[in-house]
């Protein structure tokens, strides 16, 4: 391998990947590199309720040999407890010298970064949410229909929310639903008309997970297992695509390398940093940061040497019960783990919110358990009946209503400070008040003290710190992702998106990077 | 500190060694063989007064050596060595310790309690500190308490002499903790200070006490009058009593009682409780972590958790946090379901308070995932009336309810953690 290259892509998650692809087809010498953390559990294929009812050994797995689940008891979600995602997070906060005051910072030196325990929820900008955007909606399109078709969603069905996800034209038929959901979606079928006046819509969830075969991937045979790690690989993660970037001559993967920095000298970029033996350089013509919005952000401001706050947008967000009572007594059945229905829900000033709706089985009773107000043995009395016809769900807020700031310091630390405008706690009652009026209508009630707020950055959802804009300035990017300041370095991660709408952003961030590898091949070999 | 320690190598002494290196002292033995390695030698012969040359580094000096045979012909070798060493620790201004025993009498019946009375007074003439020890025990089966232990387990039945003579145990370990804080102790008062159980148990007590915890067998014991004991010992003569024991067990049969709470208190030393320090690692800490374990999972499981569970709440209260069990009243432990009163979060914010709800959420984590866990949490797999699910809810909210006005009702201080000293 030689050390210098024509694109320099750090980070080998979704954004990461999905620049690499156009960039690698047209023939450039393409470096990836990433902290190279893998999985070490191996996922048996039994399912989820025959496992717990009869392996003898599950604490391994819920628990974790080293206790995981209960070293991260304080962590704000059920995901980050999981001893097979451990290596998602490990170390992330120390290697990128972050610190965080109200603010849940997450990120990932994975091979496949976030994308190994993401909860695959997957939208497309409207042609509305656009305009924040400095291009062509023409320009996006196409990606977002390549990334679509490469990594398979699920979820196309003629519903009231084909037109919020747009991606009906290039996904696969949805999962088999549950009981509960597949009662409340037909209890909806009949009470549209007084829904849409309370300004609530439901629909299938559009998620990265497959219904239909793809290559080695399999599609969801509702074992249950979605957050535990599904054996069939239904769900998207982006260590899967790295198989066939491999199979290019010119795509060059070095693993289990962490970036220090980004450096500049005269028209010479490099990144400097080290793996597990060495302290290392690299050097390109281009770079493109794809490690993620909290360290893509700390590697560009650090190069830019830029010392004042920079915006972060994270979406509000909140949690929920949803009580089915005519279901009461429903038995216990594997289903699939993650969003089953999903709503979109106005809200005055113009916000829309956005949440979907999960099956409680592969959550461990124990996180419900934490929050009731009884004590644990009459609380597990109780859950254990009522439970089964239990839904929970989530809702998010756009994420220009955060106040979350993000700054790098001279000695590199990156703090953050975290925080919602003034009118959020508003909004999020006014929210679970339609939620309760909504969900009561399809035969589901929305259980009284369940409605709960998250901690800023908690669900992951955040992005936005160095947007793309027409005329950027120091802390921004052009239309290209190409930091100001910085020729040649672009961001393609979540960093660079413009806005940050209540949507599942993630789709979006792999069509941009998409959208952005597109230009550069074209610019690179224009040159060339 | 540096220490020079004679009689290293006995059942005292060696547990010292390990304390103070445990605590960062450096440690020059002093005995006739070099047996140590790792530790610095220098030669020394209890019974040559001559042979031990002082290193000018040593800071102080515990004189633990002592002959036990019974030779009496060599006690006043012993005197003059002990003076020897007196000087020298005098000559380079390091602090004297000497062990002495609870038999150390002006006329005690044996030679040995004479000499070591005589020896103390030549300490404290020189300004040096005196330790008096009680019934030690503890740690490696060695010594009195090796030859006692040895009985327990292999006879068959144990005496309980009556009248009962009274003991007063310190563990091995809180000896050398005590040894090390008055040699450390720049301005310790000389003079004489003994180390032992305030509160004196009877014989039979402490037999039973190493019959439970540390040979762990039940014992049956018979009534033996004490002055059968004497009258043996006088009748066999002196030699044959000796090689049986007797006259050790003679002379712990008249032992005179110690005042220690006021002289434990000026060295700043607690002892461990004796149900804690008979078992095999010094303390009761793993047996009361489990029965913790099993009460708060059967409080969790509504049933008897099996023994995989506990031990991985062992393992986990070990790893992640004190090592500790918590001070929960002793009747909940023995009836679970009554740490109901206890599991009620917005109480007080005590630490043990804090700590227990950190640990009941644990425990709940732990019991949950296993298969025990997965009957008592998942619920069914079949369809269940809807009447009878509902019905099982209500009963569970009564008996929250139920608990909650128990709570009201039972006056608080029976269900404050108590405030017992953690091991």
């Amino acid at each position: 391998m030689t050390n210098y290259f024509d694109v320099i892509i750090v980070g080998s998650g979704p954004a990461g990947v999905s620049a690499a692809f156009p960039l690698v087809e047209a023939g450039l010498q393409v470096l990836m590199v990433d902290g190279g953390r893998e999985a070490s559990l191996t996922l048996s294929s039994q399912s989820y309720l025959s496992k717990r009812f009869e392996d003898e050994e599950q604490w391994k797995w819920v628990v974790g040999e080293s206790f995981h689940a209960l070293q991260k008891m304080d962590a704000v979600s059920p995901k980050l407890r999981v001893p097979a995602h451990d290596y998602v997070f490990d170390d992330f906060i120390a290697q990128n010298k972050i610190k965080a005051k109200n603010f849940v910072p997450v990120g990932s030196l994975a091979k496949g970064g976030l994308s190994n325990a993401w909860g695959c929820g997957v939208a497309r900008l409207s042609t509305d949410e656009l305009v924040d955007y400095p291009f062509p909606e023409s320009e996006i399109a196409k990606s977002y229909e390549t990334v679509t078709r490469r990594i398979g969603i699920s979820g196309a069905n003629d519903d009231d929310l084909s037109d919020y996800f747009g991606l009906d034209a290039w996904s696969q038929p949805p999962i088999s639903m549950d009981l509960l959901h597949q009662r409340m979606f037909d209890q909806y079928a009949s009470h549209k008309q007084e829904l849409a006046s309370l300004g609530f819509q439901m629909g299938r969830s559009r998620v990265a997970a497959l219904s239909r075969n793809i290559d080695e991937r399999k599609a969801c045979d509702t074992s249950g297992n979605c957050l535990w790690g599904c054996h069939n690989k239904a769900l998207y993660s982006a260590i899967d695509d790295l198989p066939s970037l491999m199979k290019h001559k010119n795509f060059f993967h070095k693993s289990g390398f962490i970036v220090d920095r980004v450096v500049k000298n005269n028209e010479d970029l490099a990144i400097e940093g080290h793996d597990a033996h060495e302290y290392m350089t690299f050097r390109a013509s281009k770079i493109l940061l794809a490690a993620g919005t909290l360290a893509t952000t700390g590697l560009a401001l650090r190069a830019l040497k830029y010392e004042s706050s920079v915006k972060l947008q994270s979406c509000p967000t909140a949690a929920f019960l949803l009580w089915q009572p005519k279901m009461l007594g429903a038995a216990r059945a594997d289903s699939f783990g993650l969003g089953q229905l999903s709503f979109s829900l106005k809200l005055p000033g113009d916000i829309t919110a956005f949440g979907s709706t999960f099956s409680t089985l592969g959550i461990p009773m124990s996180e419900f358990i934490r929050h009731m107000p009884l004590s644990k043995r009459y609380s597990a009395d109780l859950l254990r009946q009522l439970l089964s016809s239990c839904l929970v769900g989530n809702l998010f807020l756009p994420g220009n209503l955060s106040t979350t700031e993000v700054t790098v310091n001279a000695d590199g630390e990156m703090n953050i400070l975290g925080g919602y405008s003034s009118n959020v706690s508003g909004l999020m009652s006014d929210a679970a008040h339609r939620l309760r009026k909504s969900y009561w209508k399809v035969g589901a009630l929305l259980m009284p003290m369940s409605f709960t707020q998250g901690l800023p950055g908690g669900d992951i959802h955040y992005s936005s710190t160095l947007p793309m804009q027409h005329n950027p300035t120091l802390g921004q990017t052009d239309a290209n992702g190409e930091l100001a300041g910085l020729a040649g370095v672009h961001v393609v991660d979540g960093a660079c998106l413009s806005a940050l709408t209540e949507k599942s952003h993630t789709l979006t961030i792999m069509a941009n990077a998409d959208r952005i590898g597109r230009i550069l091949a074209k610019q690179i070999r224009g040159i060339n | 500190m540096k220490i020079l320690i004679t009689g290293s190598s006995g059942y005292i002494g060696s547990q010292l060694v390990k304390n103070a290196i445990k605590n960062h002292h450096q440690i020059v033995l002093a005995s006739r063989h070099p047996y140590d390695d790792e530790q610095q030698w220098v030669y020394f012969d209890l019974n040559n007064a001559s042979s031990c040359t002082v290193p000018e580094s040593i800071e102080a000096i515990i004189h633990l050596a002592a002959d036990t045979s019974g030779n009496d012909k060599t006690r006043r070798y012993e005197i003059d060595t002990a003076k020897a060493l007196i000087s020298a620790a005098n000559e380079i201004g390091a602090n004297f310790l000497f062990v002495s025993s609870q038999t150390a009498r002006e006329d005690a019946p044996t030679s040995y309690g004479r000499t070591k009375w005589r020896i103390e007074q030549e300490v404290v003439a020189a300004n040096g500190l005196v330790v008096r020890l009680g019934q030690v025990y503890g740690g490696p089966e060695r010594g009195l308490f090796g030859t006692l232990t040895n009985f327990v387990r292999h006879l068959p039945v144990l005496p309980a002499f009556i009248p009962s003579p009274e003991v007063q145990p310190i563990h091995v370990d809180d000896c050398a903790e005590g040894f090390l804080k008055l040699v450390d102790h720049k301005n310790m008062e000389s003079g004489v200070y003994c180390l032992a159980s305030p509160e004196p148990i009877s014989f039979t007590q402490f037999l039973r006490s190493i019959a439970i915890s540390r040979v762990r067998r039940r014992k049956f014991f018979v009534p033996v009058p004490t002055f059968l004991v004497k009258l043996t010992a006088s009748l066999i003569g002196k030699k044959l009593s000796a090689s049986l024991g007797l006259n050790r067990l003679n002379s712990l049969l008249d032992l005179p009682l110690m005042n220690t709470a006021a002289d434990l208190e000026a060295i700043g030393l607690k002892l461990r409780p004796l149900s804690a320090g008979m078992h095999k690692s010094g303390n009761d800490r793993r047996c009361r972590l489990i029965q913790e374990g099993t009460a708060l999972l059967a409080y969790i499981l509504k049933e008897k958790p099996n023994s995989a569970l506990v031990r991985r709440y062992v393992r986990m209260v070990e790893k992640l946090r004190t090592g500790a069990a918590l001070d929960i009243p002793v009747w909940m432990i023995r009836w679970p379901i009554a740490l109901s009163l206890l599991d009620d979060r917005a109480s007080s914010s005590l630490w043990q308070r804090e700590e227990f709800a950190w640990r009941i959420d644990a425990a709940t984590i732990i019991a949950e995932a296993s298969r025990q866990g997965a009957a008592r949490f998942l619920g069914s797999t079949k369809t269940m009336w809807p009447l009878a699910a509902l019905s099982r809810m209500i009963v569970a909210v009564i008996s929250e309810i139920t608990w909650r006005l128990l709570r009201l009702v039972i006056p608080s201080s029976t269900l404050h953690f108590s405030k017992k000293k953690e091991l």
